[in-house]
């Protein structure tokens, strides 16, 4: 297994690619890292390509070219399988037999000792329905039930693939707390989603996927950038030449009246004294960090732009 | 392979198709025998025949004669039911008609099925690998197989031999060399559709035009070739083509065991394929078809 700044790299992709016949390409070029001991984000709109990523780190689906390792092994082999708990999509098990007994099954494929089931429906609070027929389940049961498939191995690495689909509110923030208990200490969490609210509460580190390339990767501080206040003072060019001499602005930018200084926003007092110190008045003072939400927005957002107009190009052409 | 195989077996066991189509297996062999049975028990003795077009009488020889030769069918019939003739009698009956239908519809059941579920994305991203996967589950299919065959011999075995005890004869059983030779001759003969129940299941990743295929070609397509290569035919490339069929081999292996009726009622029929040709042909094709299925599994994605 290789290392990044200590830290064992237990995913690791260069170059992954996945093309469906000369038109598809549902993952373009992907080099992905996840480090030990961390909830990674995998974050990108729907048909981005997540679960074609997912599919080929778990060996569902053989890459069209590039290379990829899951705890330093092959994907797919018994190796790395035997160490990898997964939720790919929705849940998938025997509409014929109850809970308890998918499990049974899945323990027997895994090797996983039978008293692992117990624990693990325990652990998704299943157990009051495992003698249940699967095809009986809520869609929130049978996501449950998937993730308890996944911990049946008791695994070092978690891929979860948009685990709270279906689930009610409370359902989502059940799952969302079950999965920051999951990824404490050193097991691994590779979480796929387009819910940017559930990623920014969840993940250490987070990459986004547009069109089936990484578009961005880093924390989820790193990804909302550098952080500042919204300053709204009149007259506006004073103020900005004022807050340019001032100590600690890195940057002031001026937008729709109003200015946004490159500062920690913890000195906003100060910047208010000194607005006020110079007879301005000041109306609006509050700190301006991104959203995930507006990151990934101007992500995919950005990426779309090229394409669009190529085929607006195309269209006039062919007109 | 081990861990994948108990898997498989317990879900086999806990499935109820599974249960479903033994039932129907031994219903319809009961139902044979007893149907049979009942059918010589009812008919009445045979009177007059129907007078000529011009109301000439059938004379009274010709009447007795008619009469002995429906009492010496019907005699012969009833023996073919006893213990002595469990083995032709499911041969030639039940194990190459229904019995092979059911195994074919089994086989495609146990791999089809998981792809319309989406299990397949449960079981291959545990431990044990593709292969191993799917050897397990035809391993566990194996063992489905024989069981099917030992239900409807010794449903067979136990229907003659209440008939035998009904008309209170001699319950003879067949030598235990013949026992063994049928049960291995219709082992072969269900691998071989289950195995081609497994690769149209694998073919068309799913259930419904695996059977539908599946069931069209044992029913019409070999039937058809066959009654175009039949003996008023004097084309030779559809009767060797005939002769390499996986059905026509399946119907001479059975035929080796003799029909349960004597020649007089039969015509003496004679298999196409002598026995061990027939053996060797149903184990190609059984390898051939899981080579099939293990390839095609072992290469696609799974989505």
């Amino acid at each position: 297994m290789s290392e990044n700044g200590g830290q064992a790299i237990l995913v690791e992709t260069s170059g992954l690619t996945k093309r469906y016949g000369s038109k598809i390409t549902a993952v373009d070029d992907l080099d992905l890292t996840v480090n030990r001991g961390e909830v990674y984000g995998f974050l990108g709109p729907n048909g981005a390509g997540k679960t074609t990523t997912l599919r080929m780190l778990l060996g569902l689906i053989k890459p069209s070219s590039g290379k990829a390792r899951v705890l330093g092994e092959r994907p797919g082999t018994p190796a790395s399988l035997s160490k990898v708990g997964a939720l790919v999509e929705s849940p998938a098990f025997y509409p014929y037999l109850s809970g308890w007994d998918n499990l049974k099954v899945v323990a027997r494929y895994s090797g996983a000792d039978k008293s692992r089931i117990g624990e693990v429906l325990e652990q998704v609070e299943l157990s009051g329905r495992a003698k249940d027929k699967y095809k009986k389940y809520s869609l929130g049961m049978k996501q449950r039930l998937g993730v308890a498939a996944a911990l049946l191995k008791d695994p070092e690495l978690l891929i979860l693939d948009e685990p709270t689909n279906g689930l009610d509110p409370q359902g989502m923030a059940d799952m969302r707390t079950l999965i920051r208990d999951l990824g404490r200490g050193e097991r691994t969490v590779l979480l796929s989603s387009h819910l940017l609210g559930e990623v920014e509460q969840i993940c250490d580190r987070v990459g986004v996927i547009q069109k089936g390339r990484l578009v961005a990767e880093g924390t989820v501080a790193e990804l909302r950038g550098q952080s500042g206040l919204y300053v709204r003072a009149e007259p506006v060019e004073e103020a900005a030449r004022i807050a340019e001499r001032l100590a600690g602005v890195e940057d002031v930018q001026q937008k729709d009246g109003m200015l946004r200084l490159t500062i920690d926003p913890e000195k906003a007092a100060e910047i208010n004294g000194k607005l006020v110190e110079a007879g301005l008045r000041v109306s609006e003072l509050r700190p301006a960090e991104q959203t995930l939400e507006e990151v990934f927005l101007q992500l995919t957002g950005e990426q779309q732009e090229p394409q669009q107009q190529k085929s607006e190009q195309t269209e006039k052409e062919e007109a | 392979m081990g861990s994948s195989f108990t898997a498989e077996t317990l879900k086999l066991r806990k499935r109820p198709a599974t249960w479903i189509l033994a039932l129907i297996w031994v219903v319809i062999i009961a139902f044979s025998y007893f149907s049979t049975y009942a059918f010589i028990a009812n008919t009445p003795p045979a009177g007059p025949p129907p007078a000529g077009p011009d109301g000439e009488e059938v004379p009274a020889e010709v009447q007795e004669q008619m009469q002995a030769e429906q009492e010496a069918f019907n005699e012969a019939l009833l023996e073919s039911l006893y213990p002595e003739n469990l083995v032709s009698n499911m041969m030639t009956g039940g194990v190459t008609n229904i019995g092979s239908a059911l195994l074919l519809i089994l086989g495609a059941l146990v791999l089809g099925s998981e792809f319309g579920w989406g299990t397949f994305k449960t079981s291959l991203t545990q431990r044990p690998g593709r292969l191993g996967v799917l050897f397990g589950k035809l391993l566990a299919f194996v063992v489905a197989l024989v069981l099917f065959v030992l239900l409807g011999f010794a449903t067979a075995a136990l229907c003659g031999f209440v008939i035998a005890q009904l008309e209170g004869a001699a319950v003879d059983w067949p030598s235990l060399t013949t026992l063994a030779k049928g049960l291995g001759a219709g082992t072969l003969i269900f691998a071989v559709w289950g195995a081609f129940g497994f690769a149209l299941a694998a073919l068309f990743r799913g259930t419904a035009l695996a059977i539908g295929l599946g069931i069209a070609w044992v029913l019409a397509v070999e039937n058809l070739i066959a009654g175009l290569a039949g003996p008023n035919s004097d084309n030779e490339t559809l009767e060797t083509i005939r002769k390499t069929l996986p059905g026509e081999n399946s119907f001479s292996l059975a035929q080796s065991f003799g029909s349960p009726l004597p020649d007089d009622f039969t015509g003496g029929f004679q298999p196409l394929v002598e026995a061990g040709q027939a053996v060797w042909v149903l184990a190609a094709y059984t390898a051939g078809f899981v080579l099939i299925s293990a390839l095609l599994f072992w290469r696609r994605d799974v989505v």
